[in-house]
């Protein structure tokens, strides 16, 4: 049996809950806004996990489950807890509940995507970068520093820089520009990130095991994610990936530990192909439905280890 | 150049320095105060490799290429430094530079006791649930584990900061077994140090009434002065390998 975590209507969950349905797997949805009708207990003797999940009336043996595909909400944003105090009832099962959920899917055998261990690279993109090069794939010239002088002259070996956030936090990418030099004094405090701008177009590469998914985006803001936002426009479509950089994309994933990632590239005009981030649970409906590539089915094929 | 990265009151770490300089090892303490008020950062990422310099107040200097060995004691960001930080964008401000000293300590050069992981800054911090897991994996005995949605979350990391009566320790898979321990427990300790990615764990134990050493919990930063001159040994050799 197949367990799908989070709230089932958002896109993903949704689609690889309707992929499992076309393969005929067995599923259940756990969603985090039945909180309130749900436990769950497991134990660990000798390194062997096991336990019981409760969905309402029924009981499952955890043991059973032998893939998990997780995307949940923060439980303390829950409609259904909003207007709860602190600390009440209803906020303290939920807590519980979910921290149990949690660490059961960190220990728990079978496919776990994806584990929330493995993912904690994505906290800390200089971090990652040192990752990825390990992977044999390029990343942009990049400086954290606080000393203003330092950014001025990054800027006259490299030209056009861009600005954003060290940690996982989503920041737009901004390119750096006179008004922020001006203000660069402010850098001293904390470090800030600063890159090389690497001209080019997106490609968003989807890795499910060995399988891969790759969409070029063709877009005239710099950051598309919000180029609707900011008056632009971001056309999607399935591309193919030289097999060199689509082998250490793959290896990349299971090195970093991960079952599923949505890898971030950059193809220059020069063919050049620079990696910036793995997102280790990556929103790939986006990608699916204005291409048509069969991403949730390959997650559900995973899931169900049906290769 | 060997470096003891340590909040000033880890008196474990001022005390291995200490007696790492007995031992013949040039070691330099950076503090957490030392970096809450560091003049300059420098860390490039980048086809050519990855680089830091460093500038204390002071005028103290660091670079990549002259740092060898390093004993990390660093769980979390410098109180010094945390202390300094208000505003609205603080929590925001925390997660930068976390992320920042993350991507910094990964880039020091071996032996690096811990490397860091993004769930702690001088090795991974797991939850007691991960390592009774490893450790029975790894071949220990364990106690048994439960958790459910009547348990409040807290109450197990608080079980995880109760001391254990003995620490074996192991320093790159050199085992420092205390004594009166069986020797049997040398092999899976490696393995469960391995497993964990730390190249410097305590693992604790208790015994059992029926004379059996039972894992209680493991850290990646453990108390130093239980590990006695023979960790101390093992550290030497360790950071200057």
């Amino acid at each position: 049996m197949i367990l799908l975590c989070g709230i089932p209507s958002e896109s993903p969950l949704a689609m690889v809950a309707h992929a499992l349905e076309k393969l005929g797997t067995d599923y259940r949805i756990l969603n985090q806004r039945d909180v309130a009708d749900y436990s769950i207990a497991w134990q660990i003797v000798a390194g062997e996990v096991d336990g019981t999940l409760c969905l309402g009336t029924k009981t499952y043996r955890l043991a059973d489950i032998d893939g998990a595909y997780f995307r949940l909400m923060d439980d303390r944003l829950l409609p259904e807890l909003e207007g709860e105090a602190d600390g009440s009832p209803a906020r303290r099962h939920a807590r519980a509940f979910h921290d149990a959920l949690y660490r059961w899917l960190e220990v728990a055998p079978g496919r776990i995507v994806n584990r929330s261990d493995p993912q904690g690279s994505n906290g800390s993109k200089p971090y990652q970068a040192q990752l990825i090069l390990q992977y044999g794939l390029q990343v942009p010239e990049t400086l954290i520093t606080n000393d203003p002088n330092l950014v001025v002259a990054f800027q006259r070996e490299h030209g056009t820089l861009i600005y954003k956030s060290i940690s996982g936090v989503r920041s737009i990418v901004q390119a750096l520009g006179e008004d922020d030099l001006a203000r660069l004094d402010q850098i001293r405090w904390c470090p800030v990130q600063f890159q090389a701008m690497i001209p080019g177009n997106n490609m968003r590469v989807h890795v499910v095991d060995q399988e891969i998914y790759a969409t070029e985006i063709i877009s005239d803001t710099l950051d598309y994610r919000y180029a609707r936002r900011n008056g632009g426009s971001a056309e999607l479509r399935a591309a193919v990936l030289p097999s060199d950089i689509a082998e250490r994309c793959v290896a990349l994933t299971h090195g970093l530990g991960l079952a599923f990632a949505g890898i971030d590239l950059k193809i220059t005009p020069d063919g050049e192909i620079f990696c910036f981030e793995v997102n280790p649970c990556p929103a790939f409906s986006f990608y699916e439905a204005n291409t048509g590539q069969p991403i949730s089915l390959a997650l559900a094929r995973y899931l169900a280890n049906r290769a | 150049m060997v470096i003891v990265l340590c909040e000033e009151s880890d008196m474990g770490a001022l005390w291995a320095a200490d007696r790492l300089r007995s031992q013949g090892l040039a070691v330099t303490i950076i503090t957490g105060a030392d970096l809450a008020t560091a003049d300059r950062w420098e860390h490039r990422v980048g086809q050519a490799g990855v680089t830091f310099e460093l500038e204390l107040a002071g005028g103290r200097q660091f670079s990549s290429h002259e740092v060898g060995g390093v004993l990390n004691r660093l769980s979390y960001l410098p109180a010094a430094w945390i202390q300094r930080v208000g505003g609205s964008d603080r929590d925001y401000a925390i997660q930068e530079m976390y992320a920042f000293y993350l991507s910094w300590l990964h880039s020091l050069r071996e032996p690096l006791l811990n490397p860091p992981a993004p769930q702690g800054l001088c090795g991974n911090w797991r939850h007691p649930s991960v390592w009774v897991t490893l450790a029975g994996r790894a071949g220990l005995t364990t106690p048994i584990y439960r958790q459910s949605s009547d348990d409040d979350p807290d109450a197990f990391w608080k079980l995880a900061t109760v001391p254990a009566p003995t620490t074996v320790f192991v320093v790159n898979e050199q085992v420092i077994v205390q004594a009166g321990m069986p020797e049997q427990l040398r092999d899976p300790c490696i393995r469960l140090a391995r497993a964990a990615g730390a190249r410097l764990l305590g693992i604790d134990f208790t015994l059992s009434t029926a004379g059996e050493w039972c894992f209680a919990g493991a850290s990646v930063m453990p108390d130093l002065f239980r590990g006695g001159e023979p960790l101390i040994g093992a550290l030497a050799e360790a950071l200057v390998a």
